[in-house]
């Protein structure tokens, strides 16, 4: 029974003309914009190789160690192509220096706002704004439609249970929507490997994981067009509906999660921060002054030397000690700076959430290592070679003290001579560490796509309970 | 022929939404090889019967039974059991004539039938070969009524179910559908009809009630009235100069 009921809708759907319609135009755009993502990584690539090299030469040609500087360049991510997610508004590089901090800056929309004028079109946001908008085009009519036909009427005259009808409807649109969403991505992958791009085992498991992502994302919508259909009489009205309840989950609940998170919890601004830490630090100083006043009261000509010493020593122990505590302040401060946004952050995802868009966005943005963590990853690799190569330099440094700078030499026969450490040649840089940029790890993030993963399950059985019970009670007539 | 009906309305009532009684204390029963007329004006009740065999309403008091099954406790059970075809066929506009027929015997799990079954049944019902395979999109109500009729006889029930079945039949289509329920009759079925058409129910029928505003008021079975005229009579009872039928003994 069921299976003729799925044979039906699926062949209904092959059939029309939404779906000739849906599987061109899904086409097309992925196909379209992997080719794109392929080029901009090769591009990516490209420029991180050249300005590597250019940067190490660079270093080369330096005139000292002291003032040896170099970069260290994100490397692009094959996954990139499918979800760019935050690598084109994230830095591509940052100074490694001894001087400054790891800093990524630099990234392709700011260095090139044209592309960011319309921004990338990817695998994701065609699933997001496309693939959910025919699964609703796929599902609004399937009750109210069919009731306005007067087929229901028929089809209910016969031993068929509402709820396997309910299935049906489901997996028919399901799996012409799946059908229109793998052939075209199918060809798609076959497009990156046939360009060459190196796919690791790894990044095929993380592309299984993002298109069974998507597919639960159809799903959810497909279930959200059958609801809504369930609870209308019409199919003008559940069209209607449904256009609606899309705008709201792709366009407002993901943004509403953010503001309201940034309304709830309350993250001090750096201008806050400096007027707590200066107030802090001022208190602080007020009290070692008055604390001095009374320590150095009486009469100090009567003490000897040495507990004239004594009496320095302890002042400037304690002044030290209100340097630590300013410090510490300081450290504490940020930390909990820190824990704070790091707090929002999550609150706002946890809101956003509320809408399948924000789940699977923030699902493949998780699979691809475009996500919010993208920018302290690459960070936290750059501060650890920078930490590498402060070592490195220092100890160069100190092995020839003369290298670098003008050097004056005096010479009773030959008077004074100024030589530049250029003339004695390039610095030999063979012995530097090299920048590896970070392998994207999936172990860290299993947490993370469990709960978009189960964010979205659970909003397609509850669309699909609703269905049921809305369904059980539907005047077919 | 048993006695026993095997479509059963049991002081069956309906009261809708809006207060209307549709349907006031309704008893009837329809035997196996027996042809059961309901004539009444429009809004008499007769769909509202019908639905209720069919489970599409629920009764507000009493029950319907086919073949001892309650429609509204065993719904699916005993959708089996019943064929329909209402007043204004539907199927599914994209498909064709002999994708619909196949698509609604599997769906009464009638897996058995070739290409060749259906193109027989449909010609039976009086459509030509060369729409057989065109879409459902273009057909005229008659051959949507035709297609209907064809769907009801694959699912081989006992009992059939028509809500004015012939309306918009060409008098040819009307005549040979009322030998296909003869036919249908000789093999055992228990049909339920409401009509308008006074004529072809005395003509066919073998028994024949008339509903007004959601009451039987008269059940006779055919061969009583031939020798009234059945139209006068309907009148006399559409005016209201006949009181509610008796209980039956
Ligand atoms: N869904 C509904 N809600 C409220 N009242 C209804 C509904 N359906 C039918 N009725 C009312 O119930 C009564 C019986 O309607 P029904 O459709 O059973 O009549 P009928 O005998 O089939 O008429 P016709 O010959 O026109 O088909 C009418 O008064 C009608 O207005
Ligand atoms: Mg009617």
């Amino acid at each position: 029974m069921f299976r003729v009921l799925v044979t039906k809708e699926l062949k209904a759907i092959l059939l029309s003309p939404r779906f000739v319609g849906t599987f061109m135009v899904g086409a097309v755009l992925i196909l379209l914009s992997v080719y794109v993502g392929i080029q901009e990584y090769r591009a990516a690539v490209d420029h991180a190789q050249t300005s590597q090299l250019l940067s190490d030469q660079g270093l080369q040609e330096a005139t000292s160690w002291m003032s040896a500087s170099t970069r260290a360049y994100r490397a692009p991510d094959p996954m990139t192509i499918f979800v760019s997610g935050l690598a084109f508004d994230i830095g591509r590089w940052t100074p490694i220096s001894t001087r400054t901090g790891v800093r990524l800056r630099h990234s392709l929309y700011s260095d090139e706002p044209m592309y960011a004028v319309f921004r990338f079109v990817d695998f994701s946001l065609i699933v997001v704004v496309v693939m959910s908008l025919f699964a609703l085009l796929f599902t609004y009519d399937a009750v109210s439609g069919e009731r306005e036909d007067g087929t229901l009427k028929l089809v209910f005259s016969h031993p068929v249970s509402r709820a396997h009808y309910l299935l049906a409807k489901a997996s028919g649109a399901w799996l012409g929507l799946a059908a229109a969403l793998a052939v075209p991505t199918a060809l798609a992958v076959l497009m990156v490997v046939v360009y060459g791009i190196p796919l690791g085992w790894q990044d095929w498991l993380r592309l299984t994981l993002l298109l069974g992502l998507a597919a639960l994302f159809c799903g959810s919508f497909v279930m959200i067009g059958l609801l809504l259909s369930a609870c209308t009489r019409h199919s003008s009205v559940s069209f209607l509906t449904g256009l609606m309840v899309w705008v709201a989950l792709t366009l407002i609940v993901p943004r509403i999660g953010v503001l309201t998170a940034g309304q709830l919890t309350n993250v001090p601004t750096v201008a806050e921060i400096q007027g707590q830490r200066e107030a802090f630090a001022r208190d602080q100083w007020d009290k070692f002054m008055r604390d001095g006043i009374g320590r150095w009261q009486g009469n100090t000509d009567s003490l000897g030397e040495e507990a004239l010493l004594a009496r320095i020593q302890t002042e400037d122990s304690l002044r030290r000690q209100v340097e630590t505590n300013i410090s510490d302040y300081e450290t504490r401060q940020y930390a909990d700076l820190r824990r704070k946004s790091e707090r929002r952050e999550r609150l706002a995802l946890s809101l956003a959430r509320l809408s399948p868009v924000s789940a699977f966005q923030i699902g493949a943005m998780t699979l691809a290592g475009t996500d919010l963590d993208m920018k302290p990853r690459f960070e936290s690799a750059m501060d650890a070679y920078r930490a590498q190569f402060t070592d490195y330099v220092g100890q160069r440094q100190s092995e020839s003290p003369g290298a670098g700078g003008m050097r004056i030499e005096f010479n009773s026969e030959t008077g004074m001579k100024i030589s530049n450490p250029r003339d004695a040649g390039a610095l030999d840089i063979s012995g530097l560490p090299k920048y590896v940029s970070p392998r994207f790890d999936l172990a860290p993030a299993v947490g993370s796509l469990a709960l978009d993963f189960g964010v979205l399950a659970l909003g397609l059985l509850g669309c699909l309970f609703g269905a049921v019970m809305l369904f059980s009670r539907y005047d077919v007539r | 022929m048993t006695d026993s009906p095997y479509l059963e309305a049991v002081a069956l009532s309906k009261r809708y939404e809006d207060g209307v009684l549709a349907l006031d204390r309704v008893s009837f029963g329809v035997r196996p090889g027996q042809i059961y007329a309901m004539l009444g004006a429009n809004g008499a009740g007769k769909t509202t019967t019908i639905n209720i065999f069919l489970n599409l309403i629920d009764p507000s008091e009493g029950e319907a039974r086919i073949g001892g099954i309650v429609t509204h406790r065993e719904p699916l059970e005993a959708k089996a059991h019943v064929a329909y075809v209402s007043e204004n066929v539907m199927l599914y506009g994209n498909f064709t004539a002999m994708q619909n027929l196949e698509f609604f015997a599997r769906l009464s799990g009638k897996h058995h039938y070739s290409r060749d079954d259906y193109h027989d049944i449909l010609r039976r019902v009086g459509l030509s070969d060369d729409v057989h395979y065109k879409k459902v999109r273009g057909f005229s109500k008659g051959m949507r009524q035709k297609c209907g009729i064809a769907i009801a006889i694959l699912k081989d029930a006992p009992a059939i179910l028509l809500d004015e079945p012939t309306s918009g039949l060409d008098p040819k289509a009307g005549w040979e559908f009322c030998r296909l329920l003869e036919s249908l009759r000789q093999e055992g079925k228990a049909i339920l009809m409401s009509t308008h058409d006074i004529f072809r129910a005395k003509e066919i029928a073998d028994t024949i009630a008339i509903m007004k505003e959601g009451r039987l008021v008269m059940e006779q079975p055919a061969g009583e009235l031939a020798h009234l005229d059945l139209e006068k009579l309907y009148m006399e009872y559409m005016a209201g100069h006949n009181g509610p039928m008796p209980a039956e003994a």
